[in-house]
């Protein structure tokens, strides 16, 4: 099979300093074959969005411990919208409590890794995720100019 | 690495086999080999069977009665909303029976972020208290004498001038102000704030000018430096705990005894900041090495001649990140043995985390249950009778004596490439991303069981119920923010912002012009980003907000 690998980016927003997760993920990750763009923490919105774009990637992740996510997931998938990356799965982790799940689901996160998810499970759900753009071996265009 | 990998760890099927086959892990929870019994060999050479608690290096205590001359602090946490709604928690707490509160602010204030920024509304009030003005600091401390309460302060930012400043508005003397907050922002950098918040030329600076006008101006004032807590939790073991807390706090006195001031003033305002993680006799060991480490470094490193600046004070909140998310009423267990190592440790206070940490913001069940916890550990347990109770076990001073000798070994790498180096070249945080990678495999293979999270899980949990948030007054409290802001002198904060932005780009201590300002009602994102200009840096550190002063250099 001559998959590429699956290509993400992670990372995280504004004051959240719980950055153990994603960073120890990212490291993981690598080594379970995925191309990982870390894109770093305390980003504003734009810069996250302006950063998928620029990284031309399968799917993005973004790690959550404080408690404003479901309002920051909103803000992102709008932000994602404006700029034309919405066809880019989002998927979120960190402390996201069940209660909240299908609010996020709902508006359009692709799924939902938590304390329960062990990094094989995230693994193989990211594959699942990203097979339709990696495993066929095309190259994802979602540049959009200006 | 195991040869054995399972894909998710152990798993029902493995439940039996692990409960009557053999022990999954030899090892400390930090790592350190341990032996299946231990003698009156192992007893480390220099080990002094006559060494009494208070005592020169003070493995055994840092005072000779311990806790029957003082019980150690409990404390509660609290913050959280409006700033009333804070001071209302305060008072729940005295009546609880909470002999110290810690104030926690929310992340805006953390980072010295003003409510109304833009980018982080939905933050305001949501994780601590919300305090951006000195007006608001007084309303938290409305009917607190600070010259009675000791305040502990979870954070560093501005609250340490806040509080000065509302001492000082008050017309009390400084030398009777009771309290203390963690000035250490070398640790922050490190610990998931980074180079935004503060930039490297700011960190070092701004915890010596701290520890430098608290030594002058606020005795009675305590710095909780190193703030090793979080970087424990960020992910290295107690040895590195040591050393990299060591390190710190060798940098900032450094910097400070070089101003000319006495390491027996400076050493003796110092605490450390730690945790206690769920291998009881490696947490146990910890305390007992890091007391002997700092004692002979104030000693021999920096020739201290008093008592109290060799003999170390320990706060410790118990380990956030060991609590497991899945069966959490198991993280009661945890709590309840992670605070008697604490206590078989001769720490200073405990904050026992509550059970539903890793779910929500704690509801103030698990709040009172962290409590009654350590109140059991006092009064039932026996946990407070007698100092150092397993001092002359073979085990306990040899695990003394191995995580001793790790620290050293990893601070002598420390100081070969220096602190900030180590820190800006990014090696340090590269070694924590080493220790955390490897825990998940040890997770992963198994090598590594945590009950809940990778054996003897269940089917079917349900979910655990979180604390619900109250927005109403936060909404009110942004408003009222935004109309006092507005409303301001705006003469009398600009004379004593351009005071401060001068005062630090000449290389003067900014802790006094920053209490100014803040009494001349500069907000905290006024006075923080005065500073990050002052030091070279955009004022807001997100770049949205533009500083409302002229500021042309003096």
């Amino acid at each position: 099979m001559s998959a590429r690998p699956v290509r993400i980016a992670l990372g995280m927003l504004g004051l959240d300093v719980h950055t153990k997760g994603i960073r120890t993920l990212s490291l993981r990750l690598r080594d379970e074959g995925f191309e990982v763009v870390y894109l770093g923490e305390h980003l504003t919105t734009t810069q996250l969005v302006q950063a998928v774009i620029a990284e031309d990637v399968d799917c993005v992740g973004v790690s959550f411990s404080s408690a404003s996510y479901v309002k920051q997931c909103r803000t992102l998938l709008q932000e994602m919208e404006r700029q034309g990356a919405s066809d880019v799965p989002v998927v979120v982790g960190g402390l996201i409590h069940a209660d909240d799940h299908k609010v996020l689901q709902e508006m359009g996160i692709a799924a939902i890794f938590g304390p329960g998810s062990a990094t094989r499970q995230i693994a193989d759900s990211l594959h699942e995720l990203c097979r339709g753009s990696a495993e066929s071996g095309s190259e994802p265009d979602r540049r959009v100019q200006g | 690495m195991s040869e054995s990998r399972h894909s998710d760890g152990a798993s029902h099927a493995d439940e039996q086999a692990l409960t009557t086959v053999q022990l999954s892990r030899t090892k400390t929870w930090g790592g350190i080999p341990t032996k299946s019994h231990y003698t009156a060999a192992d007893l480390p050479a220099g080990h002094n069977p006559d060494e009494k608690p208070g005592e020169y290096p003070f493995t055994r205590g840092a005072f000779p009665e311990m806790y029957r001359s003082r019980m150690w602090s409990m404390r509660e946490i609290v913050g959280y909303a409006a700033p009333e709604d804070t001071r209302e928690g305060l008072q729940r707490a005295i009546a609880n029976g909470a002999s110290g509160m810690n104030v926690v602010d929310d992340l805006p204030t953390k980072w010295a972020v003003d409510p109304d920024h833009p980018l982080f509304r939905d933050d305001v009030g949501v994780e601590g208290v919300s305090v951006p003005t000195l007006r608001d600091c007084e309303r938290l401390l409305e009917g607190v004498d600070l010259a009675k309460v000791d305040l502990a302060w979870h954070s560093i930012a501005l609250v340490y001038p806040l509080t000065v400043a509302v001492h000082k508005k008050r017309g009390q003397s400084l030398d009777g102000l009771l309290g203390s907050h963690m000035p250490d922002y070398l640790h922050q950098v490190l610990s998931g704030w980074g180079a935004k918040l503060v930039p490297p030329n700011m960190a070092l600076r701004m915890s010596a000018d701290c520890i430098d006008y608290a030594t002058e101006f606020t005795p009675k004032w305590s710095l909780g430096v190193p703030q090793a807590y979080d970087l424990r939790e960020r992910g290295v073991n107690p040895s590195q705990e040591i050393a990299l807390g060591m390190a710190i706090v060798q940098a900032c006195l450094d910097e400070v005894v070089g101003r000319g001031r006495s390491v027996d003033d400076v050493a003796s305002k110092m605490a450390w900041v730690s945790t206690s993680d769920v291998d009881f006799f490696e947490e146990v060991a910890k305390f007992r090495a890091l007391r002997r480490v700092w004692a002979r470094t104030m000693k021999e490193r920096y020739g201290a001649t008093s008592e109290r600046a060799m003999r170390l004070r320990i706060a410790v909140h118990t380990s956030g990140k060991s609590l497991v998310y899945q069966q959490p009423l198991n993280n009661l267990s945890r709590t309840a043995i992670q605070s008697f190592a604490a206590i078989c440790g001769g720490v200073q206070s405990v904050e026992t985390c509550t059970y539903d940490e890793p779910i929500s913001i704690p509801s103030d069940e698990a709040k009172q249950l962290a409590l009654r916890t350590q109140q059991i550990l006092a009064h039932e347990v026996g946990a407070a009778r007698v100092a150092d109770p397993l001092a002359g076990s073979y085990y306990v001073e040899a695990l003394t004596d191995a995580v001793e000798r790790d620290a050293l070994a990893f601070l002598e790498r420390i100081e070969e490439k220096g602190l900030v180096a180590a820190i800006d070249s990014g090696w340090l945080e590269a070694e924590m991303d080493a220790f955390n990678v490897e825990f998940d495999e040890e997770l992963q293979s198994g090598d590594r069981l945590v009950v809940g999270k990778n054996a003897f899980t269940a089917e079917d949990e349900e979910t655990p119920s979180r604390f619900e948030e109250r927005t109403a007054s936060i909404e009110a409290h942004v408003r009222r923010f935004v109309e006092f802001r507005d409303s301001r002198d705006m003469r009398r904060v600009g004379s004593a912002i351009s005071t401060l932005y001068d005062v630090t780009r000449q290389g003067g201590n900014p802790y006094p012009p920053m209490i100014e300002a803040l009494i001349a009602d500069a907000t905290v994102s006024e006075v923080w980003g005065t500073l990050r200009q002052a030091f070279g840096h955009a004022y807001d550190a997100f770049g949205i907000v533009d500083s409302p002063f002229d500021l042309s250099p003096a």
